[in-house]
């Protein structure tokens, strides 16, 4: 998630209530638990909910190959924001909405970072 | 002072069900919509009870019952049978009202398959594919209501 979060870790804080009524919108940083490993909870960008298309690019260190796939029903499609270095949906495919457990609101630590996050790098 | 100290016990009895509820089971009313459970569970609806320790300590087995977040309808709790764990080969049949086909696939990582015990009225892992482990939300040990099935579940039928 460069630059956005460091690589050495954050603190944040992620609050439920969007999650809970379905208030997430694309550009907000979540955190899910990981489809491949449950017990892991990672932090990844909302691309797009269920029904809107996304493009994204397939392998952006071999190729500029874009894909564009809609996201089913109940899914959400998630991408790190350093998508060179990020398993993501591009990798797992679109995450059930269920497995979404917050929305990242706040960066407390580092303190150079403290405040509300990033939007999406261009 | 007997104001404070019955606002404490209330707040008490909220984190006891908090923690209850979260961590070692709920009691799940399982208004089943169709009957896709049959003959387990009853087409006009049960009360099951559930524990959240074998889905938080990975401790499920292929033909224990779950209840998981659906994958298609996040607000709606679904309850179906485990039918295969992580790695496992699953075959199936794709479609029992039309024909006999048979599929076979291997359940990815992370994911486990579901599937209703009447396959000919349910929507699971057959339609919407493995299910993330992360969905699963509990093991339904006990049919509290109707009285005639009170008790533990059935096991799968043949």
């Amino acid at each position: 998630m460069l630059p956005t979060l460091n690589i050495s870790g954050n603190l944040l804080l992620a609050e439920r209530i969007s999650t809970r009524t379905g208030k997430l919108r694309p550009g907000d940083v979540v955190i899910l638990r990981s489809p491949e490993s449950p017990r892991k909870i990672v932090c990844k960008r909302l691309i797009g909910m269920e029904g809107d298309q996304v493009t994204y690019v397939v392998d952006p260190m071999n190729s500029d190959r874009c894909q564009t796939v809609v996201v089913p029903k109940g899914h959400v499609w998630v991408e790190g924001d350093n998508i060179y270095a990020s398993k993501d949906s591009r990798n797992f495919g679109a995450v059930p909405y269920g497995l979404l457990k917050g929305r990242v609101f706040w960066t407390v630590l580092p303190r150079k970072d403290f405040g509300s996050l990033a939007p999406k790098p261009k | 002072m007997g104001g404070w100290s019955s606002f404490i016990s209330v707040v008490r009895a909220f984190c006891l069900l908090h923690v209850t509820n979260n961590y070692l089971g709920t009691a799940v009313f399982l208004q089943t919509y169709g009957p896709s459970m049959l003959p387990t569970l009853n087409i006009s609806g049960n009360l099951l009870l559930a524990e959240r320790i074998s889905t938080l300590t990975g401790k499920l087995r292929p033909g224990d019952v779950v209840i998981l977040r659906s994958p298609e309808s996040p607000r709606k709790i679904v309850c179906k049978r485990l039918i295969g764990m992580e790695g496992d080969q699953v075959t199936y049949v794709v479609d029992p009202m039309n024909s006999d086909r048979c599929q076979t696939v291997v359940v990815p990582k992370g994911h486990v398959w579901v599937e209703g015990d009447n396959i000919y009225a349910s929507k699971d892992s057959r339609n919407f594919g493995a299910v993330p482990y992360g969905l699963l939300k509990g093991r339904v040990f006990w049919t509290v209501l109707p009285r005639k099935d009170f008790g533990s579940l059935a096991p799968k039928p043949k």
